[in-house]
């Protein structure tokens, strides 16, 4: 059989577009994201959403309808200041953290996702950090594996100092005198001292309970400023604090 | 057609295949406006009854470079979906009936290619496309394999479109967007500008996909067949190919460059009927 450019162009047209028509009459056709993440296929969680497949087109809405995480708490552990955190899409995280020169952005989100929620999440798939407003919640939450609390432990980063400034908060060697102890420096509690740090100090959480007689705060809460704002003497509260980071400290 | 020495020979005869111009123009502005479009409803507009896809999402290359990941986990890589498996499927099957055809007739970054082109047609005759000494041209024609390689390795371990950042195709059509990185233009510009010198540059020596595709010229249904009994041995199919294919030496136009453009055939430079075919079956 020999073909001429006028049949072989309609041809191309015949399978191209119907290809297409079948594919979609199938189901299969979709050139953007359904919001819905794929599910894992096996193991313990088959059938759950997956994390690693959120993509950078959902909002923290989306997010929300598929794990159970609030857009408030994604807001908060992003830094994102907004009336209505539902909207906040996630692939604009990439361009609000550009000047931090950290990335941040949909894997971040993914990694956090599936530590709030307990679900699995290939750590060695791509070097992902954390803002540390995102660890101080998942250490507050208290439902780490060892692997993730170490894989965070390293992957923290402080996103109001530039990346060029800063190394990974448990990483961080800062340039300093000879006679400044860093380790007592970092493990003092001061009156920026949040409770995320004391979590993430290894202080825990029931130690905090016990000590300010009420549950964990927004980890992203300062010490001080949860005292002033409870009736606690921040003075009292300090050094039994620190008896207790002392007790952890390395 | 006349009777010359024996040989049926067609004295008005198209030097070119129009309607594969007409196609591929069809197909430039139908991705320019999807792509268009996209950028209209992200802002709260768009054309209506017209599809909105990103540039992912209507590329069949995402099919193939989300293959491993999608074997792997049962996930698409990052910005691609179920449209862009569909869409390779679609192009490997027009592949092995009819060769790359998606590259000679579709894809708009060879259009584009082809384009710039005819400026230097116009500048250098017969010179252009034959600038590159035959050895390096030889070697370099394996490049895009190196290339496909590279592509699909990235893509498996990271995950992300990595080849965007270089994609000149991705450029092509987003270049006025934040999104394209400034290394993607620098590959347009290159692209284009060695366009002036060489036929689809990106096509013969850089193009992934046309690696891929490439392949099924070894197999394919259709293929560029000449008539060693018919043929005049003037050289006029080689003169014309795009892609520097040595038809008249062949008798089965197998080579891994070949897009099926049919520009060689009787149809369009061959001076002789029934000479250089596009065919399933054998010819004399």
């Amino acid at each position: 059989m020999t073909l001429t450019s006028k049949p072989l162009s309609v041809m191309l047209f015949v399978i191209l577009f119907g290809g297409i028509a079948l594919s979609s009459a199938m189901g299969w056709w979709a050139t953007e994201s359904t919001k819905e993440p794929a599910a894992f296929t096996e193991g313990e969680f088959a059938g759950l959403a997956n994390p690693a497949d959120i993509r950078g087109s959902y909002t923290f809405g989306d997010i929300a309808n598929s794990f159970d995480v609030t857009p408030g708490i994604l807001a908060q552990a992003f830094g994102i200041i907004t009336d209505d955190p539902a909207t906040f899409a996630v692939k604009d995280l990439e361009v609000l953290y550009l000047d931090s020169g950290y990335e941040i952005g949909t894997n971040s989100v993914r990694m956090f996702v599936a530590f709030y929620t307990g679900l699995p999440f290939d750590l060695t798939a791509e070097e992902t950090v954390m803002p540390k407003s995102a660890a101080d919640i998942l250490l507050a939450k208290g439902s780490l594996t060892p692997e993730q609390a170490a894989y965070l432990e390293t992957h923290t980063v402080n996103v109001n100092e530039p990346a060029s400034a800063v190394e990974p908060v448990a990483e961080s060697t800062p340039a300093v005198e000879e006679t400044h102890d860093p380790v007592a420096e970092e493990y003092t509690v001061k009156g920026k001292t949040t409770f995320g740090d004391l979590i993430l100090w290894g202080v825990p959480k029931e130690t905090i309970e016990a000590l300010i007689d009420a549950d964990m705060p927004d980890p992203a809460m300062k010490v001080k400023d949860y005292a002033s704002a409870n009736g606690l003497d921040f003075e009292t509260l300090k050094p039994a604090l620190q008896a207790e980071v002392d007790k952890v400290k390395p | 057609m006349v009777t010359l020495f024996g040989k049926r020979i067609r004295l008005f005869r198209p030097r070119t295949i129009w309607i594969r111009r007409v196609v591929q123009w069809f197909f430039f502005l139908l991705i320019a406006l999807i792509v268009f479009n996209h950028s209209l409803v992200e802002s709260g507009g768009g054309i209506p009854f017209l599809a909105s896809a990103s540039l992912h999402g209507v590329c069949p290359f995402g099919g193939v470079e989300t293959l491993y990941t999608y074997f792997a986990s049962g996930l698409f890589v990052s910005k691609i979906h179920d449209s862009s498996l569909v869409l390779a499927a679609i192009v490997i099957l027009m592949s092995v009936l009819f060769g790359p055809v998606f590259c000679g007739w579709i894809c708009p970054l060879g259009t584009v290619q082809e384009w710039v082109s005819k400026i230097g047609k116009k500048l250098f005759k017969r010179r252009f496309n034959h600038f590159v000494p035959l050895k390096v041209d030889n070697v370099l024609r394996y490049l895009r394999y190196g290339i496909l390689v590279w592509v699909l390795y990235v893509t498996a371990t990271s995950g992300k479109l990595l080849f965007e950042a270089y994609d000149p195709y991705f450029a092509l059509f987003n270049f006025w967007s934040t999104e394209v990185a400034w290394t993607s233009l620098a590959v347009l510009g290159v692209t284009l500008v060695l366009s002036v010198f060489v036929e689809r540059p990106w096509c013969k020596y850089a193009c992934p996909y046309g690696a891929v595709l490439g392949l099924t010229n070894i197999f394919r249904v259709f293929s560029i067949k000449r008539a060693e009994s018919t043929c005049k041995a003037d050289g006029a199919c080689s003169i014309m190919c795009p892609m520097n294919i040595q038809v008249d030496s062949v008798k089965t136009v197998r080579d891994h460059q070949c897009i099926s453009c049919l520009e060689c055939t009787s149809e369009a430079i061959c001076p002789v009927a029934k000479t250089v075919l596009f065919t399933s079956g054998g010819v004399k």
